[in-house]
């Protein structure tokens, strides 16, 4: 049952995400919005609200059911008084319950009141859970600044007349849904917080070095943020535990990404392959990795990059049962295991990033300001130049 | 990627209507889907089946058009079949609680035997 569940919540995340970023005229975009929340939440009827060009006065964005409901006779201080984006019931407010609604949420983007959600209750006449009003916190955030960023376009626009900006705000919006999601799985695993984003950034920063097209790198960055929810369905004693796993344990954390790749598997995403990529994060060239014993010919690119992204910030982060490895141990490990567990020409990449990234050459470092800070650069440099020399004379590049 | 455009259609076996959406059930135009019904609901036919043998993939917006159709039908006093639903998509059904709000056959001929409307 929790694995359906959270199934169902990341799809709904997915869908949110999707109607965020598509191209539809915004009318249609926030009445897909509206049914995206009713269907998540089971609600028979629902509505956002949002102020006018003025700022003076509500008015309804999207709405399904509540006929009866007149804005006018809500009364907005009271709503703008309660926590930004929490949802509440709304049983002090006579107009809203005679209407039927029963859930309101205020919408706010930093200190500006944006709008409302407003439901019914459950179809099923079920109650709202704590969980729900989790996630209808996080879709909360994200139509607010859909809203918001729509005021924002209309003034842009009458300048510019381009709607490329707000379509990269959008996507921006996708990710950070997404991100919502990875904090849930990091949050689940303590000793792993943030390890979901930061395979996400390595991974991206390697396949942009590989020359991946901006949309595949989107896909992998993506499949870093997700590649271990299947974690999501492991019991929380083991993750946490505080000593190295048995063998038992061990082949119940190896089932996370074949899990992840089966919750995953149900989204459509924009970019192929995801769910694959995630589901050979552990597989290796030497053919002993997990779940399908996969050969060197067989592994995709993007599954032999998550593998490195995924150990190599396994190697420098802290775990329960050990310390965290220094970045030169790090990079000789990593160069230990070629070809058995990870594979040249990724490393190759790697080490090239790094290598840039240390000397400034790259307008933005992705890797640099997770590692020690406490680590010698010149012998780091040293270090990377060697790895460079050794992996291109392979033949490999 | 929102695939091949979303149709619905339908047909009348004695007292029954029967729906065919053919689609993804996972944008607006899903909302074809609940006029129909509502179409057919207003001419006083309370036996819906819903037959959704072509119907790939239904995410929260088909959900909450489904709902629509749902709340219409008990409000009439109606009957909702669904027949040919994917497993995946049935066990949803079955976490989110809504299994009792209608009736599921495996195939349509199951679904109009029920309902008493004769199989062809
Ligand atoms: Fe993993």
């Amino acid at each position: 049952m929790e694995l359906k569940r959270a199934l169902f919540n990341i799809s709904s995340l997915a869908d949110l995400g999707e109607e965020i970023t598509s191209e539809k005229n915004f009318r249609e975009k926030l009445r897909s919005l509206l049914y995206v929340v009713m269907g998540t939440f089971l609600a028979s009827k629902g509505a956002i609200t949002c102020q006018d060009r003025t700022g003076k006065k509500i008015m309804f964005a999207a709405r399904k059911g509540f006929e009866k409901l007149s804005l006018e006779d809500i009364d907005f201080e009271f709503v703008r008084e309660a926590e930004k984006n929490e949802p509440y019931h709304a049983e002090n407010d006579a107009a809203l319950r005679a209407a039927g609604v029963e859930i309101i949420t205020p919408l706010w983007v930093r200190s500006e009141f944006i709008g409302t959600i407003m439901l019914s209750n459950k179809f099923t006449r079920e109650p709202y859970t704590r969980e729900d009003f989790e996630i209808l916190k996080v879709i909360a955030q994200q139509i607010a600044i859909t809203l918001n960023n729509r005021a924002l376009f209309i003034n842009l626009t009458e300048q510019l007349g381009d709607n490329r900006k707000l379509y990269e705000e959008m996507r921006k919006i996708y990710h950070d849904t997404l991100q919502a999601f990875a904090a849930a799985i990091d949050a689940k695993d303590v000793y792993t917080r943030h390890h979901s984003q930061r395979v996400a950034k390595y991974s991206a920063v390697i396949a942009r070095e590989l020359g991946w097209s901006d949309h595949d790198i989107e896909g992998i960055y993506v499949a870093g943020f997700l590649h271990d929810v299947g974690k999501l369905v492991i019991s929380n004693d083991i993750l946490n535990k505080r000593t190295p796993f048995t063998q038992k344990e061990m082949e119940e954390v190896k089932k996370h990404s074949l899990l992840s790749y089966k919750i995953i598997s149900h989204i459509k995403f924009p970019w192929k392959d995801v769910e694959n990529i995630v589901k050979h994060h552990h597989e290796r060239p030497d053919g002993t990795g997990y779940p399908d014993a996969l050969s060197q010919s067989d592994l995709s690119e993007g599954a032999k990059i998550l593998a490195l992204a995924d150990s190599f910030d396994a190697m420098t982060s802290k775990r329960a049962y050990r310390d965290k490895m220094g970045l030169k141990e790090a990079l000789s490990e990593l160069n230990r295991c070629l070809n058995k567990q990870f594979d040249d020409k990724i490393m190759l990449a790697f080490c090239r990033v790094l290598d840039k990234e240390i000397k400034g050459e790259l307008p933005e470092p992705n890797i640099l300001p997770h590692l020690d800070k406490n680590s010698d650069l010149s012998v780091i440099t040293a270090l990377l130049e060697g790895l460079i020399e050794e992996l291109s004379g392979n033949g490999e590049d | 990627m929102n695939a091949a455009p979303f149709q619905v259609k339908s047909r009348i076996v004695n007292d029954v209507a029967v729906i065919y959406p053919k689609g993804y059930l996972n944008n607006l135009s899903g909302e074809g889907l609940v006029s129909e019904c509502g179409r057919y609901i207003e001419t006083g036919i309370k036996k819906i089946i819903v037959n959704f043998s072509e119907t790939d993939l239904i995410n929260s917006i088909g959900i909450s058009l489904l709902l629509h159709v749902m709340e219409e039908l008990q409000t009439t006093g109606g009957t909702l079949c669904f027949t040919d639903m994917d497993k995946v998509q049935l066990g949803i059904f079955d976490m989110l609680g809504l299994t009792k709000y209608f009736r599921f056959f495996q195939d349509e001929k199951g679904a109009l035997q029920f309902l008493g409307g004769s199989a062809e």
